[in-house]
């Protein structure tokens, strides 16, 4: 006979768990992400490692010429080749290992929406990026001049209200700057950095030039701000006593954004570089907007790719570069017609990561690249998810970035925030963002090449549950890709010290390089910069040995 | 939720437990049934109250006057108990079978209670009727209760402490069910999963006595089944709460509801009382039919007016047709196109006896072409050249709206004038929402257009607003006549419009741009205290 007690227990369970049941339709022992479909994508890393072993690749068929053979298809690749084909200089080929050219800003589609699979926005940027606002106007983003001089930016590619937001205990707050509970302290020390900051960018050194930046090549030299590139930010905070567990936490997020490095990992001159270097202005923007697409930045990709015309060859490898008497021989191998061809240039541009262009120049002496392994590169995770809702906490409506206070991953972007459709009940797609930045960059790629969709899906579920507590039956499909190279990391001396001036220095005339490595930040505006920098080198070069 | 569910089943436990051990009940197994029995009347005194409080809340939501609503069903229900009291003296036999019985029956009339007044709310004729019956039903199933359980105790305790133990439980279970059900039930389960919950319980209470009375023995498993099968239903019902309540939506509405309907764009309800009709989306009014022709005066004669050779007119939004009726009586107009998202709204006014009354069949006139589509996709690529645009959409409220009020719409919009053409702009309410309707006029202003802004009073929603803007400001509303019969415009009325008192002139405010959206920020300023 059981006692009162637990016999009371027992019928209460009993009948909770009858109650229950109803409550969570489907939850029979099976799994609970058995309805979301997906598949786990990524840079052709095989294909890519076929470069450590080229051995085993065919001997070329046929042999074609070119003037100008670009090795890479992201941003640095495809800014080149529009600049050589603006500058006189048509003959070109670009070979891209991917089946599309994007580098970090390419992206998807599917029945709800566009949607990113890296980069995908870029800052209103500085008036003074003459480059940059003329690619931007034949793009259509820049629309034109107000008489005040002041760009006028395309409405539809200006990022639209509401921008951003932050979960702090469940309450969505607007900004990205936690002030839901800050103490005094605190606030003052928020308050204090961004004072600091409206100095720095404001800061000019004794030779002229901005302290700050972009292209960061045009800073300053002024050794004030130099020597910040020699110790982390994080070091340089505890320095000046911005110790506030929320304001760390805030610059943290922004290191690990921008460089996917945490602020102990990156030198106080970067850590500083992501805020005062913005200094875009607009007619009708200011300088903490920012324009984006549903795709991302694959809308610049897409302007960049035609606003040139030289011919794109996609998925193919080029892995065996030698010097000739007339300039370089290059093997190319198709990964679709499984064929090698032989590419016989007067000059290569390498728009690849360091690390790629070192093994391609094995048999090229003279180049002063680092060692590989030299430079921090975290590997990403970058989660598109489609939704049929989201399970809203209170405070502040869905917005372009929405980002949780703590939380491991980056938080998430809606690709559909451009919309302009009075409906939007229908399907999203959020891209959540997540840099694997707990441990080395070596053992985190070896670790997330070797998780498979099965274990990535959890995981990335139960990040989105702690946005938005039962989500999961909403996600209808879950795609994801693993970047093992995401992005270079601004380690304390990398951007002042000898080493990457010496890097992209060009061989001979004929061997030329240009990729965000060679900046050491990763941004738009930075491939952008190297591929025009790398192409007028080449140009210039090119008209001393004809 | 687990704890929700269990708490008052274990709350109730513990003075239960007590009576039990202080009295003289014989000892042993037996001893713990009429304890048993004592913890079913917490139980149900527990749901009894939560039943009528929910007919209560119920009523002052659907049918507004809270006091009047809980003044009655607490009234009728308290009545309805004492009807079940007398009635008990009727049954005879097995009381704890008939206790069973009662249960179960309350379990269900009390559980499904909710959920079936919000669904008939729409289709019964008389809702009244259903709310009292229902309310008397389970007010007299309840009655029974107490009296019923009292007889069945009346030979374990002494009189004394029969009447002691029954009505302490009872005035506890009572107590509970006062706190628990503002301050956890309503907020956490809301209404219909309350409903659907206490009505599991008291299957429950039937399904523990079932179990443990050994004399229920011969109709055990029949009893049983049918408490499973009730409980099922509840479950089922309990997992499709959401989806009953959306069909259902909570709206409260003063005047009879006579039609609503659910599109995939919004819930449209049409209310009457003997002076009027009104309209609702989404639980805002639309309009009155008493006042709503100053408002579609307001909004079209002006424009008109302005535009002698007007021969192309684009409205956007407007699916009730009362704007178009205004434009048909320009016969100089050629064609007449209305853009509105929701093909409901534009069928209901197509179509309905009521509604073409109303709109004189407006939307049905050979001029008139009817688009069901997204304004801001459709004027991007629309290509046609209008003499007259008249956009009339819902105010500012959310930032999906706020994106129709844009720069980037207003030159969208812009570009589709013919060469002299004018457009008008619902713009809100210039006194209740002063910043809004300035910044309206300021975002016009901002893509080239010359600004007359203007106001009237409607009764129904007070003060309102309207921007015309076109090429020049050379219209003080004498470029025309006006089509005879109007019953507010006039060129002196026009006179008046144009002029704003103190109260309601110029503020400065920001342009309302896709990237800073100031005016669903201005617009929740200008109306958080109204609404708060």
């Amino acid at each position: 006979m059981p006692t009162r007690r637990s016999f009371l227990a027992q019928s209460g369970a009993a009948l909770t768990g009858a109650l229950l049941l109803p409550a969570l339709p489907g939850c029979a022992p099976t799994n609970p992400l058995a309805h979301i479909k997906g598949q786990l994508l990524g840079p052709d890393a095989a294909t890519g490692h076929l470069l450590r072993d080229p051995g085993k690749l065919p001997a070329p068929t046929s042999t074609i010429e070119t003037d100008v053979l670009i090795i890479g298809g992201g941003v640095a690749g495809l800014s080149a080749r529009r600049w050589l084909h603006q500058h006189g200089q048509p003959n070109t080929l670009l070979v891209e290992l991917a089946p599309e050219a994007g580098g970090n800003a390419s992206a998807g589609r599917n029945a709800a929406s566009a949607y990113p699979w890296g980069a995908h926005y870029l800052p209103v940027p500085d008036v003074r990026n003459t480059e940059l606002l003329a690619f931007l106007q034949a793009a259509g983003t820049l629309t034109g001049y107000a008489p005040d001089g002041q760009p006028t930016y395309n409405d539809y590619h200006l990022c639209h209200d509401p921008e951003e937001r932050l979960n702090i205990e469940g309450h969505w707050q607007e900004g990205l700057v936690p002030s839901l509970g800050l103490s005094a302290e605190a606030q003052a020390q928020v308050a204090h950095f961004f004072e600091l900051i409206e100095t720095l960018k404001a800061a000019v050194g004794r030779d002229g030039r901005d302290a700050f930046r972009i292209p960061l090549d045009q800073s300053s030299t002024d050794e004030t701000y130099r020597q910040l590139d020699t110790i982390s930010f994080a070091a340089y905070l505890d320095r000046e006593g911005f110790t506030a567990p929320a304001l760390r936490w805030y610059l943290n997020y922004a290191c690990r954004d921008d460089y996917g490095a945490t602020a102990a990992q990156v030198s106080a001159w970067a850590g500083l570089h992501y805020f005062a270097s913005r200094k875009g202005r607009a007619h009708n923007a200011s300088g903490s907007d920012v324009l984006t697409w549903p795709e991302g930045n694959h809308f610049l990709i897409e302007n960049l790719r035609r606003q040139a015309s030289a011919p794109i060859h996609t998925q193919t490898l080029a892995y065996d570069l030698r010097e000739t008497a007339t300039g370089i021989e290059a093997l190319i191998y198709s990964v679709a017609t499984r064929q090698s061809t032989r590419v016989r240039a007067r000059q290569v541009l390498l728009a690849t990561p360091q690390h790629i262009a070192t093994r391609l120049l094995a048999a090229v002496p003279g180049h002063h690249l680092p060692p590989p392994g030299a430079l921090h590169h975290a590997p990403w995770l970058v989660a598109n998810l489609t939704v049929a809702g989201l399970p809203q906490g209170p405070g502040r409506p869905l917005s372009w970035d929405n980002v949780r206070y703590g939380s491991a991953s980056l938080g998430y972007i809606n690709a559909t925030q451009q919309s302009v459709e009075q409906d939007d009940s229908g399907p999203k797609v959020i891209t959540l963002y997540w840099p694997l930045t707990d441990e080395a960059p070596g053992p985190a790629r070896r670790r997330a090449y070797q998780t498979s969709y099965a274990e990535w899906l959890p995981r990335v579920l139960a990040e989105l549950e702690t946005y938005h507590p039962g989500v999961t039956p909403y996600v209808q499909q879950a795609d994801l890709c693993v970047w093992g190279h995401g992005m270079v990391a601004p380690t304390p001396g990398l951007l002042w010290g000898a080493a990457r001036a010496a890097a992209m220095q060009p061989v001979r005339g004929r061997v030329f390089f240009a990729h965000t490595d060679f900046s050491g930040i990763s941004i738009f505006e930075e491939g952008f910069y190297q591929g025009i920098r790398a192409a007028r080198e080449l140009l210039a070069a090119g008209g001393e040995t004809r | 939720m687990a704890n929700l569910l269990e708490a008052p089943a274990v709350e109730s436990a513990a003075p239960a437990a007590e009576t039990l051990d202080t009295g003289r009940a014989p000892t042993g197994s037996e001893a713990r049934l009429p304890g048993l029995l004592l913890l079913a009347v917490a139980v149900i005194a527990t749901c009894g109250l939560i039943y009528e409080l929910i007919a209560g809340t119920l009523a002052s939501y659907l049918l507004g006057d809270s006091v009047t609503q809980f003044s009655t069903i607490i009234g009728a229900y308290l009545f309805a108990m004492g009807i079940g009291s007398w009635l008990s003296k009727f049954l005879e036999g097995s009381l704890l079978r008939w206790f069973i019985r009662l249960e179960i029956l309350v379990g269900i009339v009390g559980g499904c209670m909710a959920p079936l007044l919000f669904v008939s709310f729409e289709y019964v004729a008389s809702f009244r009727v259903l709310l009292y019956t229902l309310v008397g039903l389970t007010g007299i199933l309840v009655g029974l209760e107490i009296p019923l359980l009292m007889r069945i105790l009346e030979h374990r305790y002494p009189f004394k402490d029969l009447v002691a133990r029954v009505f302490t439980v009872d005035y506890i279970g009572a107590l509970l069910a006062s706190l628990i059900f503002p301050l956890v039930l309503v907020p956490q389960l809301g209404l219909i999963r309350t409903s659907l919950v206490f009505g599991a319980l008291n299957l429950a209470v039937a399904a523990v006595v079932l179990a443990r009375f050994p004399e229920t023995r011969p109709y055990r498993r029949r009893f049983g089944v049918g408490i499973g099968a009730a409980l099922l239903g509840l479950a089922v019902l309990f997992g499709f709460a959401n989806k009953l309540l959306a069909y259902t939506e909570t709206l409260a509405f003063q005047d009879q509801v006579i039609y609503s309907k659910s599109t995939p764009y919004q819930r449209i309800v049409l209310t009457r009382n003997p002076r009027e009709l009104r309209l609702f989306l989404n639980g805002n009014l639309q309009f009155s039919s008493a006042d709503e022709y100053r408002y579609h005066e307001a909004l079209v004669h002006p424009l008109l007016q302005a535009l002698p050779q007007a021969r192309r007119v684009l409205v956007m939004g407007g699916g009730d047709g009362l704007a178009v009726r205004e434009l048909l009586k320009y016969p100089r107009l050629t064609s007449i196109k209305l853009v509105d998202l929701d093909a409901g709204m534009t069928e209901l006014f197509q179509h309905n006896e009521l509604l073409l009354g109303l709109n004189k069949g407006a939307l049905n006139n050979p001029k008139v072409q009817v688009i069901n589509a997204d304004a801001y996709q459709w004027i991007r690529q629309d290509t046609t050249r209008y003499d007259a645009i008249i956009v009339d959409f819902p105010d500012p409220g959310n930032y999906s709206i706020g994106k129709l009020y844009s720069a980037a719409f207003y030159t969208a919009l812009a570009r589709r004038l013919a060469p002299g053409g004018r457009l008008v702009v619902q713009s809100t309410s210039p006194f209740l929402a002063r910043q809004s309707f300035w910044c309206v006029a300021h975002t016009l202003a901002a893509v080239g257009l010359h600004t007359i802004p203007y106001h009237l009073y409607v009764p129904s929603f007070g003060e309102w607003g309207f921007v015309l803007a076109g090429p020049d400001t050379h219209w003080r509303g004498d470029l025309s006549p006006l089509p005879a019969g109007l019953r507010y415009i006039t060129p002196a009325t026009i006179h008046d419009m144009l002029r704003f008192p103190p109260d309601m002139s110029e503020v400065p405010t920001e342009v309302n741009q896709l990237n800073n959206q100031v005016l669903v920020r201005y617009f929740e300023e200008d109306w958080g205290p109204y609404v708060h």
